[in-house]
């Protein structure tokens, strides 16, 4: 039970790092969304010691390890789009499937050159 | 609100349920991420509740993605080591990684002559949902279509990815690492943790440069994609 406690707490915390967030990208008219603001302010106060990591670890681990959770309603959306999926569904994986692999494919050979290169230099 | 409240419940409920059988069957297929919402599409339709009214509840949940995305400073914070250490490898592979998605999933949008709402929802497919849905809509896309290519996008990573590891023999762990993170964002963590912790962690962490380094080209690219 203080574990939940705890939980939601740090969630709160995290939520209140998020509306921060938000707040400055509204003010300074910034291009970046507020959450990701939110994640650089917290982590500079990890960073600089000013937030021990202890206070929002759990929080954090438990929002992510439930991320999946979050997405059900906008999975949920597909409804509204029945019609593009039942039309366009061939196209959408094929462009989905081919992507992904251009991506892991350059990713991939690219980050392994430079590693190798790098063992050779030094 | 009685029916909002009903609706957090449902989705809830019937996540917890996706989550026993995706445990149970271990089948990559029955992701609680595909099964949650066709059994809650299913319970809605059945019930004959307006998506409308679903969505007045299901937008609570959806705003928890924000705390989440703050969230991810964590495992930043805790790779940052192996950030410094691989720094320039890091970059270059993930600045690259980063435009051929965007570029990639629009040429080839293109090639199967999708309208351009469709094609800008299916440019930031590569990374975390939240992000992906926050920079579709920057663009001009639909963040739910985005939603779902991103689901897809993570199903066909996790398939592929090891089958090019092999085919292209990925040797180092950071490479293979950074390429099931940058293709399939957390599924292809998820993947790269069954390889090893290191691989894992590079993972993780390419997750979250994706994401940076797509939020900062999908604007400068976008322009180029719909000439």
């Amino acid at each position: 039970m203080i574990k939940v406690f705890k939980i939601v707490i740090q969630v709160a915390v995290l939520y209140f790092f998020a509306i921060i967030g938000n707040l400055l990208s509204l003010l300074l008219h910034l291009p970046i969304s507020g959450s990701i603001i939110g994640m650089f302010i917290v982590f500079a106060l990890l960073y600089f010691k000013i937030l021990p990591i202890s206070k929002i670890e759990m929080g954090a681990s438990f929002l992510l390890a439930e991320m999946l959770l979050f997405f059900v309603p906008s999975a949920v959306g597909i409804l509204q789009y029945k019609e593009a999926i039942f039309n366009y569904g061939t196209q959408f994986l094929l462009v989905i499937c081919l992507s992904t692999i251009t991506v892991m494919i350059v990713t991939g050979i690219v980050a392994e050159r430079f590693s190798r290169q790098k063992e050779r230099y030094r | 609100m009685l029916v909002s409240f009903l609706c957090i419940i449902m989705t809830i409920v019937s996540y917890i349920i996706a989550k026993f059988i995706y445990k149970k069957s271990k089948l990559f297929i029955l992701s609680p991420l595909i099964v949650a919402p066709v059994l809650l599409s299913s319970c809605i339709i059945l019930l004959g509740v307006d998506y409308t009214d679903y969505d007045k509840g299901g937008r609570w949940l959806t705003n928890m993605l924000q705390p989440a995305v703050v969230g991810f400073a964590v495992p930043l914070y805790k790779y940052r080591a192996v950030l410094k250490k691989h720094m320039r490898v890091i970059l270059v592979s993930m600045t690259s990684g980063a435009i051929v998605a965007l570029a990639s999933s629009g040429i080839y949008a293109h090639l199967v002559h999708l309208k351009n709402d469709y094609l800008l929802s299916l440019l930031p497919r590569s990374v975390t949902t939240p992000i992906a849905m926050v920079i579709s809509a920057d663009i001009g896309g639909v963040p739910t279509m985005t939603a779902i290519f991103v689901i897809v996008t993570g199903i066909c990573g996790l398939i592929l990815g090891p089958i090019i590891i092999r085919f292209f023999h990925i040797r180092e762990k950071l490479a293979k690492g950074l390429l099931l993170g940058m293709g399939a964002h957390g599924a292809g963590t998820s993947k790269a943790l069954e390889f090893g912790t290191e691989e894992g962690a590079a993972a993780s962490l390419a997750m979250v440069v994706a994401a940076l380094l797509t939020l900062i080209f999908a604007p400068i690219i976008t322009p180029f994609i719909l000439l």
